[in-house]
């Protein structure tokens, strides 16, 4: 089990402003490099490291902080980019789409909600499975033809602008996970992921607190949906929805460390990157090659990359 | 509709079921025993449907002969799966191996997967039979040969199944194992042992409902979560507890989908099932056929 | 007569919580050994860990010249040291002589299980009217009886019982104390948890008091039975003023 650090232990002033430092240095770059190497190629993996960090985030605070291993979180990206695509295709400004794709999706959820948290342990797994397979579903077979930009989008479309939009919604997503964690909910829903009937036991309204969590991370995998809506070309409306989607989340978070806020972001570079790269190489392999990974890190290293960074520094610090 | 048709979609219904309840059976048998919720077995099943698809096209094997190989195959596969993966999650107590072990086996069904997709390409397969289009006639409903022989072997699996289970010594071992694992220990009860090959049953059985699966439709390597959702559904149906009560529950899920997508449409049959399982989750989580084993 | 079953300097834990510290006992070849102490104590956690249920953090749990703390619990079985565990722990959906067969599992009790039961059921003839019957239907008195049916059909050559007395009608009571001492009599090596210290300590040879985790005395039965402490903590007596 990860755990959060609340107070923050600082040695000297040195310290103190390490990690800011490190935080200011990497959104630097990812706001300069891309601009500056300029290659279409390099946007778009810049774009989907982005948007993985949005959408492994923003399953983390649901799963790593409150507890609540969701296997739906594509739905949330799904309705968040249909929404957002039928709105804006439709005439309504981007900006008014995007925020209605976020919102929908939290709609969706708080409807759900309160039934399926009634469910425990696999049943609530298998249970948000099912909801997300059924809006997969249900979308394949009422749309299924494919969505495409029309002629003076693709005209304007400016690539730089998608990224930026990626870029600014994992920003926010990561803002919104420190400020929850930051916030007077921090206790009670890191209490109901470590033990909900003693939370429920010392007066922690768990029901409240699994759906403000889950009202945040639905919002956030809306807007990344609308990201996803604003930057394809075109897709199938129910490709959204796939379970790859929530896999990969899983996938993401797990490598970096589930529970820690840089486990996303550091899951998110490793997991784009590396399949890039092995994409490029191995091309059927490299799924398996994440599923082995994956594997290992559930058994062996639960922490994930963020716990092997903490043992590492730690035992360099013995010396 | 007429009787006639209506009958034909039952009849239909229940060939599709067997298939759902042998799937769901092997999925019902690790959860029972191991108490662990497998999500690569829509995997098991794929593979089960290629390895017969490969025996028909490499050996000109009939697939329902196939099932000589396919069964062994996928048996020692389960041993392997248990001895490198599994056992290490089967000690762990409750909530916590639950969680480890669906995200285990989540990895496992993108190694699998993918590895299938590796050796067979993501084409999809299908085994055509010389009888293919043959089968009796009753009553104005036609019943398909192949159809007609994947429910007979899957009716008589599933009595074997319950014969081993409850009158054999080995199987009473399992189901005590199932029902208080430290009581089975201290009877001297190897429950590791137990664990392997029970496991390595559930992977046999989703090898039958594989071979059936590439006979009846047709096989690629993405089936396997659909596969695995269906065997959801229906151990839902039957109730967690009961694994031979998987087979009835399959039957009925297959007549469910049959008959209402005659009346709503294909469109929503998929659908169906997954509504039913949420409502059954949600408000009945004992499942429908308590009492019933 | 050599050290039949020596356990020394046991500690066991759950999790952080320490239950056994330090523990040292041994049992003789056919006696019968009683472990007495209040509610808490660790008794059943001795016991469990001895059957191999839970593994000790340290210390060494020998049967002769076997190491039993390193094996797992069917192999303990194997070795003739059978658990029959507090609150029984039957298969409740299987049949009673699904049960007692099962009780028969290892390789040396396997062969010659069918004898074994006849034995069993000269003992408990109440077991043998309802054998088809499911475990769960029957009475707690029953119940009791086939917990201990099934571990016979291990041929114990060690039998541990946790609690048997728990729950049952006294007359129940004397009926298994009864057999306990008969099984003594043919050979079986007993150590006995119990509640019920009285009828422990008078049946028992040897005996053993556990407190908090912590071996705090031993005697023999009649020893402990008229001891002061003891029977001022154990057996209801008021304590004696002057």
């Amino acid at each position: 089990m990860q755990e959060i650090t609340l107070t923050q232990r600082t040695k000297n002033s040195f310290h103190r402003w390490l990690v800011p430092a490190w935080i200011i240095i990497l959104i630097l770059l990812a706001v300069f490099i891309p601009q500056q190497v300029d290659k279409q190629n390099v946007w778009n993996l810049f774009f989907l490291i982005c948007l993985h960090i949005s959408l492994a985030q923003s399953w983390n605070i649901l799963a790593g902080f409150a507890g609540q291993n969701s296997l739906g979180h594509a739905a949330f990206f799904g309705i968040g980019a249909w929404v957002t695509r039928t709105l804006w295709f439709h005439g309504t400004p981007f900006v008014l789409a995007f925020i209605s794709g976020g919102l929908a999706a939290v709609v969706f959820a708080m409807l759900i909600g309160a039934p399926t948290f009634r469910l425990r342990g696999a049943y609530f797994a298998i249970g948000t499975l099912g909801v997300a397979e059924v809006l997969r579903i249900t979308a394949s077979q009422n749309f299924p033809l494919i969505s495409t930009m029309s002629g003076s989008m693709i005209a304007t479309y400016n690539l730089s602008a998608r990224y930026y939009l990626a870029l600014g919604l994992a920003m926010a997503t990561t803002g919104a996970a420190y400020i929850l964690l930051r916030s007077p909910w921090s206790l009670g829903i890191l209490a109901v992921r470590e033990d909900e009937e003693a939370a429920q036991a010392t007066g922690v309204h768990v029901l409240r607190h699994k759906l403000l969590a889950l009202s945040l991370s639905s919002f956030f995998a809306g807007l990344a949906g609308g990201v996803f809506a604003f930057q394809q070309i075109s897709y199938y409306p129910s490709a959204p929805f796939s379970p790859l989607w929530t896999f990969d989340s899983l996938l993401i978070t797990f490598i970096g460390g589930l529970g820690t806020l840089a486990g996303p972001l550091i899951g998110a570079i490793f997991f784009v990157v590396v399949r890039e790269q092995l994409a490029v190489n191995l091309v059927e392999f490299h799924q398996v090659i994440f599923g082995i990974l994956f594997i290992l890190i559930v058994l062996v290293f639960p922490g994930g990359l963020v716990e092997a960074w903490e043992r590492i520094s730690k035992s360099f610090k013995r010396k | 509709m007429s009787i006639e048709s209506f009958l034909q979609t039952l009849v239909y219904g229940v060939f599709v079921g067997g298939i759902y309840g042998i799937a769901a059976m092997g999925l019902a048998l690790v959860f029972g025993v191991l108490k662990m919720l497998n999500i690569a077995h829509g995997e098991l099943v794929m593979l089960g449907g290629y390895a017969s698809f490969w025996a028909f096209s490499t050996l000109g094997m009939d697939p329902f002969a196939s099932l000589v190989i396919v069964i062994p195959a996928l048996f020692i596969v389960g041993l392997a799966l248990d001895r490198t993966v599994y056992r290490h999650i089967v000690r762990l107590l409750g909530e916590e191996k639950i969680k480890n072990s669906l995200l285990v086996s989540f990895g496992l069904t993108l190694v699998l997967q993918n590895l299938a997709q590796w050796l067979f390409t993501a084409d999809e397969r299908a085994i055509q039979v010389a009888y293919a289009g043959e089968g009796l006639n009753l009553m104005g409903v036609t019943m398909p040969y192949t159809r007609l022989g994947s429910l007979l072997i899957a009716l008589l699996v599933t009595l074997g199944l319950n014969y081993f289970l409850h009158h054999t010594y080995p199987g009473k071992a399992i189901l005590a194992t199932a029902e208080d694992f430290e009581a089975a220990e201290l009877a001297g009860i190897n429950i590791h042992r137990v664990y392997m090959m029970t496991f390595a049953l559930g992977a046999a059985l989703a090898s039958i409902a594989g071979t059936f699966v590439t006979v009846t439709y047709g096989l690629s390597p993405s089936i396997g979560i659909i596969w695995t959702l269906k065997a959801l559904i229906v151990i839902v149906l039957a109730g967690t507890g009961s694994i031979l009560g998987a087979f009835p529950a399959g039957i009925l899920l297959g007549i469910v989908e049959a008959v209402s997508g005659a009346f709503i449409g294909a469109t929503y049959r998929e659908v169906i099932g997954l509504v039913i399982f949420l409502l059954v989750l949600i408000l009945r989580p004992q499942g429908l056929f308590v009492g019933k084993n | 007569m050599g050290k039949f079953l020596g356990i020394n300097h046991l500690n066991a834990s759950y999790g952080d919580l320490q239950a056994l510290w330090g523990v040292s006992l041994k049992i003789n070849e056919g006696e019968i050994v009683a472990l007495i102490g209040p509610n808490g104590a660790g008794k059943t956690t001795l016991l469990r860990t001895i059957a191999g249920l839970h593994k000790p953090t340290s210390g060494t749990v020998q049967l002769g010249d076997t190491a039993l703390h390193a094996l797992p619990a069917y192999r303990i079985v194997e070795q003739g040291v059978i658990l029959v565990p507090e609150g029984r722990k039957l298969f409740g959906s299987l049949s009673v002589l699904d049960n007692l067969e099962l009780g028969a599992y290892t390789q040396r009790a396997r062969g010659v299980r069918f004898k074994t039961l006849q034995h069993v059921f000269e003992l408990f003839p109440l077991l043998a009217e309802r054998q088809k019957q499911r475990a769960n239907t029957m009475s707690g008195g029953q119940q009791q009886m086939l917990a201990i049916g099934r571990a016979l059909m291990g041929l114990p050559r060690l039998l541990m019982l946790d609690e048997p007395s728990l729950g049952l009608a006294p007359m129940l009571v004397q009926n298994i104390f009864e057999i306990i001492k008969l099984m003594n009599e043919r050979g079986v090596t007993i150590f006995l948890v119990e509640q019920n210290a009285r009828q422990a300590l008078e049946l028992a040879h040897r005996a053993y008091i556990l407190e908090q985790g912590k071996v705090v005395g031993t005697g023999t039965g009649r020893e402990l039975l008229h001891n002061n402490e003891v029977r001022q903590a154990y057996l209801g007596f008021a304590p004696t003023t002057g």
